[in-house]
């Protein structure tokens, strides 16, 4: 049998971060959290309807709602240098990157903050009623998550401040940023549920 | 450029095997790919081929375990009021058995053969992300081996393989069986979500040039389908199971009714897991039935499209299902009546699906080797599930036969017929490619036909036994209810059926010592796992080939040319990067090489799941201590090989 080359491989890029697979798999653990969120959520839904009365449950209070307000802002926030830091490590500008990985990890330990302060104030405990165990697992599979994220992120900032990143290198920025939208993002829906649908229906 | 050759003539055949300078290549090649020898080499491969081959073999593992514990359950059932089992024992034995069966066997055996054969027929070098293939099959090792062990230890399971709530809560299982239960999903939801994403990259991005999605063969359609439902499917008992963990241990009240709980929460839960979860096993088998068919007919399957469209919508449609298994628990009228409407409509999907095979068959003069005897093995169960199925999807007769024997008839018959006869039928198929050798063909039908002789006569009783009222999970039965006929002849049958399943083994044994040596392309099939060594080599392919055709082997043969891929290095672990759709050339993706980590990341996190038995603490311990041996894993090479990385100087030191 006659083999003739169709495709010469040389040419093609080897480190191409934006068409890489390991995007794809970030796209799918992506899609898998959102996956459990919606299971949350729906497990809320599916308690609070087969409540009677009122929910949150009588005598229990539905969260307060500055400190969630300020973890709203803060996520996004960090989002905004995240992203910033991606614009300088495409124009292989390795000062900003590190400098927006920092700034985004520094902005997300103080929502952080803001969170614990939230979860301490809880008018209910887990143990306390089928709300305050469902609460509690939704605040607290997202703060894993935020720290998670943390924890990824201060790796990559290690590496930006060591100069490993370049244009053609920075496949490990592009998904550790995409990880950081979803859980900034994925709070959106999880604040609407949690904090702000219960003061005003 | 992609550029048609002026002259094919011209150009020199790469696999010219006399060729010195390419048989050194080649050996590069090899040797790049080549996995580590040796006992703790052993803990460092990533290779596909081999992490699908020990997902394959521990899979049968658990299938021959399990099935032990269901011939010491027939045992047991044999005559009225016998003594084999106490009640006790039965419960676990039955829970083990049933859990067994669908997570440590189903899944993983669907997921290995996927995981060994997908790539392949992609024409990829490996799979995507190679060490995290690995991490997914040590975390399986251990969940699996675990859970088996638990039942000498006497700390097995005992309530049923969907274990519900409350029997399941705090309140009425003391003791650790739940808890290992529930342990036990939590490794196999990761080892199957990581196969998932994994097989999903694969075959979206590592397809060769010119496989467009409507070249894909279609057992990759159906590993697609079946990679996505765990996706969206699994999701469901993560937190099931976690709701679960959490009422056993820090006293959450999801499921306690006095605190607001709702005990139907876990079978809504349950179900949008399990009932796809059939399909998951299903979707694959039918993948595998397909290319049996196309090879054993010689002929391009009839409507590619309706059945790419057919496994699509199965896969959608049983999202909508699960409620179907819950009739008996007082739900609306209006909600009973559409779910059983939902669960009709899975049958034309499925129709469409042995419409196309008959006219695939219809005029061709079929090759009636061991592997297409399995499949018409499979036919004739799986046909006879589905009318069942059918049965006990419509609601007045389901409130009938719930929980009776009926039901335990049924899903037997969907699952050896829909799982284990098309395994069997992939076994015979494409022992050559991975052995190297034959499989014996007279005793791969003889072990057919007693398989399914035994396979029925264990089995169809139980629809009577069922009709006459018996109940599932029962470790004995009077006397005079007069059941005790039909229950001897089912247990004969279940001798049958395993000296069926002896015989296989037997089969397995002798051919890996003496099967007649196989060629790359023993059956004549079209599709790429067949362009290869038997077994494959190290690298998968020589080089990687670019595709013009749906049935690349055959109109290679025809035109006797072949298109191909050049520039890959001989020295690292390179496999070409394609776009979704038209698989048009993208990028060159590195694959990394071997490594001890996703071993140690799976030890670590096995600890961990079995440290919350015990302490929620190590949630804590777990996150960081996985995430530690994650770093290590991924932490990137300080060079680089590469020449598009250009690296300024200092970054290199
Ligand atoms: C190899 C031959 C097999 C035999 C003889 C067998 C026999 C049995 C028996 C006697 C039971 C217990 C019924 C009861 O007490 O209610 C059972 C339950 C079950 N079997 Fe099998 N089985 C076999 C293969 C399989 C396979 C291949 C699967 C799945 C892939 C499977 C899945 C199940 C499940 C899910 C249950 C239900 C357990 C429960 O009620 O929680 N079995 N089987
Ligand atoms: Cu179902």
């Amino acid at each position: 049998m006659k083999t003739w080359i169709d495709i010469d491989a040389s040419e093609l890029p080897r480190l191409a971060p934006r068409t890489h697979p390991l995007w794809w798999g970030i796209l799918s653990a992506v899609a898998i959290e959102a996956a459990v969120v919606a299971n949350l959520l729906a497990s809320y839904f599916y308690l609070m309807a087969q409540t009677e009365g009122p929910w949150p449950p009588a005598g229990t209070e539905a969260p307060p709602i500055l400190w969630p307000t300020v973890f709203l802002v803060l996520l996004p926030l960090s989002s905004v240098t995240m992203w910033w830091a991606g614009r300088g490590s495409d124009r292989g500008d390795k000062r900003q990157l590190a400098i927006g990985v920092t700034a985004s990890v520094g902005l997300a330990l103080l929502a952080l903050v803001a969170r614990s302060f939230q979860i301490a104030s809880f008018d209910v405990k887990w143990s306390d009623s089928a709300y305050g165990s469902i609460l509690w697992t939704i605040t607290g599979f997202h703060f894993t998550h935020v720290v998670s994220a943390i924890l990824g992120t201060a790796v990559v900032a290690v590496y930006a401040w060591r100069g490993y990143f370049n244009p053609a290198r920075q496949l490990g920025v592009i998904v550790d940023t995409l990880y950081w939208y979803f859980v900034a993002g994925i709070f959106v829906p999880i604040y609407l549920v949690l904090i702000l649908a219960p003061r005003i229906l | 450029m992609s550029r048609v050759p002026e002259n094919p003539e011209a150009t020199t055949s790469i696999r010219d095997e006399s060729d010195p300078q390419m048989r050194a290549r080649l050996a590069e090649l090899e040797k790049t790919w080549q996995s580590p020898r040796g006992f703790i080499g052993w803990f460092t491969h990533v290779n596909h081929t081999s992490i699908g081959k020990r997902f394959l073999i521990t899979a049968m593992v658990f299938f021959l375990l399990s099935g032990l514990l269901a011939l010491a359950m027939r045992l047991q059932l044999l005559s009225p009021l016998n003594d084999v089992l106490d009640a006790q024992t039965y419960n676990q034995v039955m829970t083990v058995h049933g859990t067994a069966m669908m997570f440590l066997f189903a899944i993983p055996a669907m997921e290995g053969i996927a995981i060994y054969l997908a790539p392949l027929m992609v024409g990829a070098r490996d799979m995507a992300f190679p060490r995290l293939n690995a991490f997914g099959y040590y975390v399986y090792l251990i969940g699996g081996t675990v859970f088996f062990l638990s039942l000498p230890f006497g700390l097995a399971p005992d309530a049923g393989w969907f274990n519900y709530v409350p029997l399941s809560g705090p309140e009425h299982s003391a003791g650790y069986g739940i808890d290992v239960w529930t342990t036990m999903i939590t490794f196999i939801e990761v080892s199957a979500l990581t196969a998932a994403v994994e097989l999903i990259v694969t075959i979206l991005k590592l397809r060769v040039p010119g496989m467009s999605l409507n070249r894909m063969p279609i057992f990759v359609w159906a590993v697609l389908v079946m990679s996505f439902m765990i996706l969206f499917a699994m999701p469901s008992v993560i937190v099931a199971s976690s709701f679960l963990m959490m009422d056993r241990l820090v006293d959450t009240a999801f499921f306690d009714v006095t605190l607001g709980g709702s005990p139907l929460l876990w079978q809504h839960l349950f179900w949008f897991f399990g009932h796809p979860e059939v399909y998951i096993i299903l979707v694959p088998a039918l993948g595998i039935v397909t290319s049996i068919v196309i090879t054993f007919t010689q002929r391009p399957l009839f409507g590619y499209t309706a059945v790419v469209l057919a496994l699509v919508g199965v896969g959608m449609i049983s999202f909508g299902l699960w409620v179907h298994h819950m009739y008996t628990t007082g739900l609306p009228l209006m909600g009973r009546s559409f779910f059983m409407a939902a669960s009709t409509m899975i049958a034309i999907p499925s129709g469409v699906q042995i419409y196309c095979w008959i006219a695939t068959i219809w005029g061709s003069r079929p090759r009636y080797a061991s592997p297409m005897i399995w499949v018409l093995g499979f036919f004739a169960i799986f046909i006879a599930g589905g009318l069942t199925g059918v049965m006990v999807a419509s609601v007045p007769f389901d409130r009938q036969v719930h929980d009776t024997y009926f039901v335990v008839a049924h899903f037997h018959y969907v699952l050896i017929g829909g799982a284990v006869f098309p395994l069997m039928a992939g076994l015979h198929y494409w022992f050559p490619k991975i052995t190297g050798r034959m499989i014996g063909e007279q005793l791969g039908k003889w072990s057919c036909a007693v398989t399914f002789v035994g396979f029925n006569l264990t089995f169809f009783p139980m629809h009577q036994l069922g009709l006459e009222g018996m109940p599932r999970r029962v470790y004995t039965y009077l006397p005079d209810l007069g059941w005790g006929d039909l229950n001897l002849l089912a247990t004969g049958g279940s001798f049958v059926m395993a000296a069926g399943f002896g015989m296989i083994l037997v089969n397995i044994i002798v051919s890996l010592r003496s099967g007649e040596v196989a060629g790359d392309n023993p059956w004549n099939a079209s599709t790429l796992e067949w362009a290869t060594a038997s077994p494959p080599l190290n690298c998968n392919f020589a080089e990687q080939v670019s595709v013009k055709t749906a049935n690349p082997l055959w109109d290679w043969h025809e035109q006797n040319q072949r298109a191909m891929v050049s520039g890959l290095s001989t020295t690292q672990r390179e496999t070409i990067v394609t776009t979704l759709l038209d698989a048009l050339p993208q990028s060159v993706m590195i694959l990394p090489g071997p490594t001890i980590w996703p071993f140690v990341s799976a030890v670590v996190a096995s600890i961990c799941f079995l440290g919350l038995i015990f302490s929620p603490w190590f949630f804590v311990v777990g996150v960081f201590g996985t995430f530690a041996t994650f770093v290590m894993w991924f932490i990137p090479p300080r060079y680089t090989t590469d020449p598009n990385a250009d690296l300024p100087e200092e970054a290199k030191s």
